[in-house]
């Protein structure tokens, strides 16, 4: 239902292709099923034809018995109608069940190649478009184009049936065929006024709906506020102002859907009413048979469904090729990051450098401008700097999540580019500042990473952080349900089993970003001991946003606009009293144990700030 | 009868005693309504019918052997006339429904709302926001298709299907032959046509969410699949859902496929045919009778094409009345007692033996226990109890600290002294009165709590503050406290500079043109809210992380001139709040491990010493990380063969 939104959700990558381009584009998805559909298109045809006939078996039928009754005739036309009824239905099983098949295949092969190509992309691609709007590009767009194709199906055998009669009818009478005619334009004009009130009036509705259903989710999530302060009277009012305007709007609406079939009926009633009296004149005059008369009394009631569907067709059509066209943009992107050899890196070391790099997320914003780096195999570095400076970025290349402008990054000594990426990948251990968990068990999620290691392994790796006592606080240990999006567990408990996973995996590489978010203190400790676990033996870049960990880290690099400012381990930095100084007092000063509000400031260089340093 | 916490006077009631029954209740309340409905459709059917057998009559005139031309005109005029009438009483019977189906909406959402406000604030802890969300927007809305069109085109299409077959009747009894074996066929054919049908169109929708979900997963754990270099698998997953998507969407097409009623319909046309072709040669039915009855045949179409979906729609709408009514029906068990023990507090707390299970506690989604209820969240050694055992004593102005891991039972404990629970067993005293003699209102309106996720209206900050002193929101009358006294608390929680920073000052409306604010501001709003309350014990869950020292210097101090002369239970994160309390308490798996002054906590918890390790100076760091490892090396018999500094469990 969301043609009311069309063309409002147009996303960078999307592209216009021509009207040819489109259809051959679809075409080709119908290939490897074209036998159904030829199948279909015969049984369409079949199909209308068999439920034109019957009506003007019929008409037949009475002018032969209003002229001479004859068994005889009467038992042809008996068979006739039977037949006629029974292969309109055979056509149209027939129609429906290969019609299901076909469109079910092109369905899956388009949503596949539309997943395998949102899987290929890079980061930048992720950052750029909310997951909900990718989603519903795989899943929902490719559902509108099959309920399109579908529905042209079945509008087809319908347009087909409507031409047929009046064919016949044409042939019959061409006078009377255009007096029934007459309330065609009725009937299509109706229906497209109808669908545009329809339209604005459902917008309304909707509206007015979701600020109940809004409403309700707001009083609802802070009801205890609401309750501790015994405020429940003045909310339900409020409640029950907007509740009525809502029935209100929507009354509106349904008055104007369920009036619309009414109004249909009567211009067909009022068309009825036409032929019969001039159908029954002709008949008085011998210019029409009985049975004619009455062929075209029924062709008022066979033609106005039809009819109201073809007035709206040609929107739902459009719709269709809209969503095709928007899954096809989907499919061609082409990612940024590109891979110059596919080299199966050994078991490496870790020793990183950047070479002159320059980066920018866009062209108007460049992030790192000959950006060079050397960083030792093994060694634990902390970045740190305010918000933008660039630490992030640092991983991410490293990750080879973005594609860099300018320079080079080798890892040991090998050009990043040349790397076969999910080779290279299967070497790196990252943990985001909120760890993302798959729904599964606490085993499974730890095993996610290697998908053959065994329990023993994977219960190895979770004892090895922290002590393993976290597991117990699980409430059912290893086995425990993660739930969706990792909901099941505390986010200090995420990180603890983001770091097992990362046990497991063993990687050579390890790029953390801290949480920001503050976590009980007994799962801190645990976590920090966990991290002793997974940064031994491993090159570490941590976004570090702790203060145990900036003093922990072999080497701190206070990062600001992009480039390197002042580097060194945690005292050396604090005694010099210059940025890092500066970042410590804006910082990491309130995490301190020994903190009180408005103290604890060390000494820097110049500035305001600078007052006679505390403990560190 | 259900306690109340809240209730309205005038409220309309409706029998709950089942789903049904409170559906026709709710009908019932709009009597003439649904006679508009009911006679509306029906006799619309009447004058549809009637189509046909005038035009039989119009054949008849018309092959008569004298036919006039007037008599025609007649018919025709007939025929316009009962088309008029149509045009005014079909609109009408849809109208009845419809105006009957959106206040059945209105109303429903009206009872349930009213309802939710008057269930206890124990009852709402207990549900996810979610769950009642789903009843209060998808179940309500299920109602109103159930009317409209569900209902509606049942009695529609049920009169389309016997109102013509009376009419046949009319002209010659036996010709009801032919329509009586069909409506046979056709309601079997239905029926069988559902049965097969729907577990397969739900199965269809299932897999169609269970697909989506699992892609959005994937998609928002994009960072995890592609540093893990997994992106086989989640191909494989997903190929594997969308091809069982596709095997129900077939099965579906095939099962639509074989919907006989067409079929059976045209078969009855047949014999009709035969039948009225006999009864002409038997001279028993005209030419004219024969073609009003093939008319009134063709309306038989009508039921058989749309009474599928109908059915799918009531009991849809049935089935949601249910999951409404079984949360209007969840008791709540606690009551106002607004007879009870109303003083001013001093604040003094006791857990006199406290134990808590939430065991018994009434749950929304009857049968399917949710995933995280807090019970779940309890290590395996006491599976039943969230606490065990708590006796503790706070005299009143003290400090608190709870410290303990997620699910130790933190939030728990300060639910039982605001009677947010109750105890399971044991006591919590006020003043040295039991919580449960205390009046509610009394009780909780000197209580104040600042929750960890704290909420705030779409409404003016002002009015945010003033919140919890009755100022009437959404309307205009006098308000309750003055503007200087709400900023004056805004002041002294810290949040007047920030407030002032907005264009709009005290008047920004939350939430609104990209008015976010930060959890840090959220929360000294919360503050500025408690502080115009002022209550005696404070319960402040602190769970808020200030990134920069700036802003926690600005916390803390609105922390302070909260906390100052009241009784708090602190929970919190800050090590520097902890080791400044008067009290720790220490809990682990709903137990009291420890309980004490920070130095005396620091002396005797191997527990409590390993949160601070890594904190302390680094000469009393290293030295104290020397003895706990000592201490845990020996004790903790399965070391780490890396030789590396484990801290293991304790306490």
């Amino acid at each position: 239902m969301g043609f009311i939104m069309d063309g409002l959700d147009a996303e960078a990558y999307d592209r216009t292709y021509s009207d040819a381009g489109l259809v051959k584009r679809i075409l080709g998805y119908f290939r490897p099923v074209r036998g159904a559909m030829a199948l279909v298109a015969v049984t369409v045809l079949a199909g209308s034809l068999m439920d034109t006939a019957l009506p003007l078996l019929i008409s037949r039928g009475i002018d032969t018995l209003s002229h001479s009754f004859t068994l005889n005739a009467a038992a042809i036309l008996v068979v006739g109608i039977l037949l006629s009824g029974a292969l309109s239905w055979g056509f149209n099983f027939a129609r429906q069940l290969y019609s299901a098949k076909a469109v079910g295949n092109v369905v899956l092969k388009l949503r596949e190649d539309a997943f395998a190509a949102v899987l290929a992309r890079d980061m930048s691609f992720y950052d750029e478009f909310p997951s909900g709007k990718i989603v519903s590009r795989v899943t929902s767009d490719t559902e509108d184009f099959a309920t399109v194709v579908t529905l042209t199906l079945n509008l087809v055998s319908q347009f087909l049936l409507v031409a047929l009669i009046v064919v016949a009818l044409f042939i019959i009478d061409p006078g009377l065929t255009l007096l029934a005619l007459l309330i065609a334009p009725v009937i299509v004009i109706v229906a497209l006024a109808f669908r545009r009130i329809a339209r604005t009036t459902t917008q309304r509705a909707r509206r007015a709906l979701a600020s109940v259903n809004s409403l309700v989710q707001e009083s609802m999530s802070g009801i205890s506020v609401a309750k501790s302060f015994r405020q429940e009277r003045s909310i339900y009012g409020e409640f029950c102002q907007v509740n009525q305007r809502s029935y209100a709007v929507n009354l509106r609406q349904g008055l104007v859907f369920s009036g619309i079939f009414p109004l249909l009926n009567t211009i067909a009633g009022l068309g009825t009413a036409l032929i019969i009296y001039f159908g029954g004149l002709r008949v008085l005059g011998h210019t029409a048979s009985p049975g004619s008369w009455y062929l075209f009394v029924q062709a008022i009631s066979i033609f106005w469904f039809p009819l109201t569907s073809i007035a709206s067709f040609w929107s739902q059509f459009q719709q269709g090729l809209g969503s095709a066209e928007r899954v096809f943009a989907l499919i061609d992107a082409t990612p940024r990051v590109q891979q110059t050899g596919e080299v199966m890196p050994p078991r490496l070391a870790g020793r990183i450098t950047f070479d002159r790099v320059d980066f920018g997320y866009n062209e108007r914003e460049p992030v790192l401008q000959d950006f060079s780096l050397t960083i030792p195999a093994g060694q634990t570095v902390a970045l740190v700097g305010h918000t933008g400076a660039g630490k992030s970025t640092l991983g991410k290349l490293i990750a080879r999540f973005y594609e860099f402008q300018q320079g080079r990054l080798l890892i040991d000594d090998y050009d990043i580019r040349s790397f076969d990426l999910p080779a290279y990948r299967r070497q790196l251990g990252i943990v985001p500042q909120a760890p993302f968990l798959f729904a599964g068990t606490v085993v499974e999620t730890i095993r996610y990473a290697r998908p053959d290691a065994t329990d023993e392994e994977v219960e190895a790796a979770a004892r090895r952080i922290g002590g393993g006592d976290w597991i117990e606080a699980l409430p059912q240990g290893l086995q425990t349900q993660i739930g969706e999006m990792g909901r099941g567990l505390s986010l200090g408990q995420r990180q603890l089993v983001a770091l097992a996973r990362l046990l497991l995996q063993d990687p050579s590489i390890l790029i953390l970003d801290e949480a920001t978010a503050s976590v009980d203190p007994l799962t801190e400790a645990q976590i920090q001991e966990g991290l002793d676990e997974a940064l031994a033996g491993r090159t570490a870049i941590v976004i570090a946003h702790r203060l145990s960990t900036v003093k922990r880290a072999d080497r701190i690099l206070v990062l600001d606009h992009g480039r390197i400012v002042e580097e060194g381990t945690h005292n050396e930095l604090l005694a010099r009293g210059g940025d890092y100084a500066r970042l410590y007092n804006t910082y990491f000063r309130h995490q301190s144990a020994d903190y009180v509000p408005g103290g604890g400031f060390v000494a820097v260089a110049e500035g305001p700030l600078a007052l006679a340093g505390a403990e560190v | 009868m259900v306690n109340r916490e809240f209730t309205v006077a005038s409220a309309y009631t409706y029998n709950r005693a089942g789903p049904i029954r409170w559906i026709i209740s709710h009908v019932l309340r709009y009597k003439v309504y649904l006679l508009i409905f009911a006679v509306g459709t029906i006799l619309a059917q009447v004058l549809t019918a009637v189509v046909p057998v005038l035009t039989g009559n119009a054949f008849s005139i018309v092959l008569s052997p004298h036919p006039s031309a007037s008599a025609l005109i007649t018919i025709t005029l007939e025929i316009v006339g009962i088309v008029a009438a149509l045009f005014v009483v079909a609109p009408a019977g849809v109208f009845g429904s419809e105006i009957l189906a959106q206040r059945l909406e209105r109303d429903a959402r009206d009872e349930l709302y009213l309802s939710l406000l008057a269930k206890s604030q124990t009852y709402h802890n207990q549900q996810r926001v979610g769950d009642i969300m789903a009843r209060a927007t998808n179940d309500v809305r299920q109602l109103n298709p159930m009317i409209n069109p569900g209902v509606s085109l049942i009695l529609d299409s049920m009169s389309s299907l016997f109102i013509p077959i009376i009419f046949i009747g009319f002209i010659n009894p036996q010709l009801l032959l032919a329509p009586l074996l069909f409506t046979v066929g056709f309601f079997f054919a239905v029926w069988r046509y559902t049965r097969q049908l729907t577990p397969v169109t739900a199965n269809m929708r299932a897999q169609f969410g269970e697909m989506n979900a699992e892609l959005e997963e994937t998609i928002t754990g994009i960072e995890v699949v592609k540093s893990t270099a997994q992106e086989q698998q989640e191909e494989g997953k997903f190929a594997r859902n969308a091809s069982k998507y596709r095997d129900f969407f077939v099965k579906n097409g095939a099962i639509q496929a074989r919907y006989i009623p067409p079929l059976l319909i045209a078969i009855a046309f047949v014999i009709a045919f035969l039948h009225g072709v006999f009864l002409i040669a038997q001279h028993q039915l005209s030419i004219g009778g024969l073609i009003a009855y093939m008319g009134l045949m063709t309306l038989l179409r009508y039921p058989s094409f749309i009474s599928i979906f109908t059915f799918s729609l009531v009991q849809l709408g049935v089935a949601g009345a249910n999951r409404i009514l079984n949360v209007m029906r969840q008791e709540t068990e606690l009551d106002e007692n607004a007879n009870g023990y109303d003083e001013p507090m001093r604040g003094e707390i006791a857990f006199e033996d406290v134990s808590f299970s939430y065991k018994g506690i009434p749950n929304i989604a009857e049968g399917d226990e949710p995933d995280n209820t807090p019970t779940s969240q309890l290590g395996q050694s006491e599976p039943t109890f969230a606490l065990a055992d708590i006796t503790l004593r706070i005299p009143a102005g003290q400090t608190v600290a709870i410290v303990g891991q997620t699910g130790a039972g933190k939030t728990t404990l300060t639910r039982l002294v605001n009677r947010t629970y109750d105890a399971t067993s044991g006591r919590v005293l006020i003043d040295g009165v039991d919580v449960r003699d205390w009046s509610l209102d009394g009780l909780r309106s000197q209580i104040g709590a600042i929750e960890q996720d704290i909420f705030l209206f779409s409404r003016t900050i002002a009015e945010n503050i003033a919140f919890g002193v009755g100022a009437p929101l959404g309307d205009s009358s006098e308000p309750a406290v003055s503007r200087e006294a709400i900023e004056q608390a805004a002041k002294q929680a810290q949040a007047h500079d920030f407030i002032m920073s907005f264009a709009n000052g005290y008047d920004t409306v939350v939430g609104e043109r990209g008015v976010t604010l930060s959890g840090g501001q959220r929360q000294r709003l919360a503050i500025a809210r408690a502080l115009l309350t002022n209550p005696r014990i404070l319960i402040l869950d602190d769970a808020t992380s200030a990134i920069d020292s700036a802003t926690e210097d600005e916390i803390q101090r609105a922390l302070h001139e909260v906390m100052e002369g009241r009784t708090t239970l602190l929970i919190t994160n800050r090590l520097s709040q902890i080791r400044r309390a008067d009290q720790v308490v220490l809990l682990r798996q709903g137990r009291m491990v420890a309980v004490g002054s920070h130095d005396e906590l620091m002396a005797s918890s191997d527990l409590y010493r390993r949160i601070f390790i890594r904190y302390d100076g680094d000469e009393k760091n290293s030295k104290l990380m020397q003895a706990v490892a000592e201490a845990m090396t020996s004790a903790n018999d399965q070391a780490d063969e890396r030789d590396h500094q484990t801290v293991a469990a304790c306490g």
